[in-house]
């Protein structure tokens, strides 16, 4: 289960965009420099059409979570955010469809032709910087305090496919964008795709049963928060920021663990 | 810069810091000093500090931290001691992760 620490990655992007490493290192004293804005998107906009490919990609792959149903849900990313009452729209030039969004702000996205013709975004009443999403696919009936493995491959590859990490550096986007699909970032040691427990997390196992052998597996620390390795300066750029009591890396790239292997939380505190 | 120079630079870096094989962060301790020493709803932050020195931790916004040490096994192989301290830097809970290969 060994794994890539996140913080090489910052450094490395810290690196390469300093100014020495890029043409403004051969610019010539007295000469201003051009630079140009391609676009001014905020770059953790939910796009509608990618988020209905993470349906399509549901849909494809539900075998690893055939009883679980596809919501998507959002997260807080900012300090201070207010988490109640958030309202959700999929607004298009000529089309506004309302998306009513459950008490733990959770949701099923409507698939529309119109919205998908006119390139629709997917709006939240808040600051889209100020939070997160994430796909929910959680599997009825398992026992409190657990997920399911083969629910959480799942999540991964409909999280990446519908854009939903919500990372903000343009710079981290870039490099997501250049570097990663759904099957690299799930099915690799070093896709570094976060998953956030319910509540603050102290332990995470894993447990399969195999006839009448069971295996389990307590993950290693850096498995857990970020990987422990993040400093505040890093995790601006986490969308983990305010969560990282909760964050956990599983091993969804592991085929040694089945899909129906139970992933076990023993989290900070006892009682809720 | 070129979107390909730039993911082969950044795959030479990210090559050359999986490249080392050495003990997994965290101050060494062996494991039976560990369990004699550190008593959940007992032992203090400051007692850790005194007893162990400084070791990789993780702070979170709640106030509490967790802490985790080292314990070499034999072979290369080391265990995991995590500490968990709440707000008023107490000791809450302990637990053990069983020897593994250092990571590489």
């Amino acid at each position: 289960m060994t794994r890539l620490a996140p913080v090489r990655v910052v450094f490395a992007l810290a690196l390469l965009s300093s100014p020495l490493a890029g043409p403004a290192a051969a610019q010539t004293a007295g000469q201003p420099a051009t630079v140009t804005v391609q676009s001014t998107r905020d770059p953790v906009d939910k796009s509608y059409r990618k988020m209905i490919k993470g349906m399509e990609r549901f849909a494809r792959d539900h075998a690893l979570a055939p009883n679980a149903p596809l919501r998507f849900q959002l997260l807080p990313r900012l300090p201070g955010v207010n988490m109640s009452g958030i309202t959700l729209r999929v607004a298009g030039n000529t089309v506004s469809i309302p998306v009513p969004v459950a008490p733990d702000n959770s949701f099923v996205l409507p698939r529309n032709e119109q919205a998908l013709r006119e390139d629709a975004a997917v709006l939240a009443s808040r600051k889209t910087s100020s939070m997160t999403w994430r796909a929910q696919i959680v599997t009825p009936g398992l026992p409190a305090g657990t997920r399911r493995l083969g629910d959480m491959r799942l999540e991964c590859l409909v999280g990446v496919e519908a854009g939903l990490v919500s990372n903000s550096s343009p710079l981290f986007s870039w490099i997501s964008d250049a570097l990663t699909s759904p099957d690299q970032v799930c099915n690799s040691p070093n896709g570094n795709y976060l998953f956030f427990a319910d509540r603050p997390v102290f332990a995470v196992r894993l447990r399969s049963a195999n006839g009448t052998n069971e295996r389990v597996e307590t993950l290693p620390f850096n498995m857990l928060y970020a990987g422990g390795e993040q400093t505040k300066a890093d995790l601006q750029y986490c969308d983990c920021q305010v969560m990282l009591d909760r964050t956990f890396y599983a091993p969804i790239w592991d085929k040694s663990w089945p899909d129906d292997t139970l992933v076990e939380f023993e989290y900070m505190e006892d009682t809720p | 810069m070129n979107r390909l120079l730039f993911a082969a630079v950044l795959s030479a870096i990210l090559a050359t810091g999986c490249a080392t094989s050495s003990a997994p962060p965290g101050t060494q301790v062996a494991a039976e000093r560990l369990q004699q020493t550190v008593v959940p709803g007992t032992t203090t932050k400051a007692q850790l500090l005194e007893a162990f020195g400084p070791t990789k931790n993780v702070v979170f916004d709640s106030g509490y931290e967790a802490w985790v040490y080292q314990s070499p096994a034999g072979g290369g192989r080391f265990s995991e001691f995590v500490v968990l301290i709440n707000p008023q830097g107490i000791v809450v809970k302990t637990r053990t992760r069983e020897a593994t290969l250092p990571a590489r």
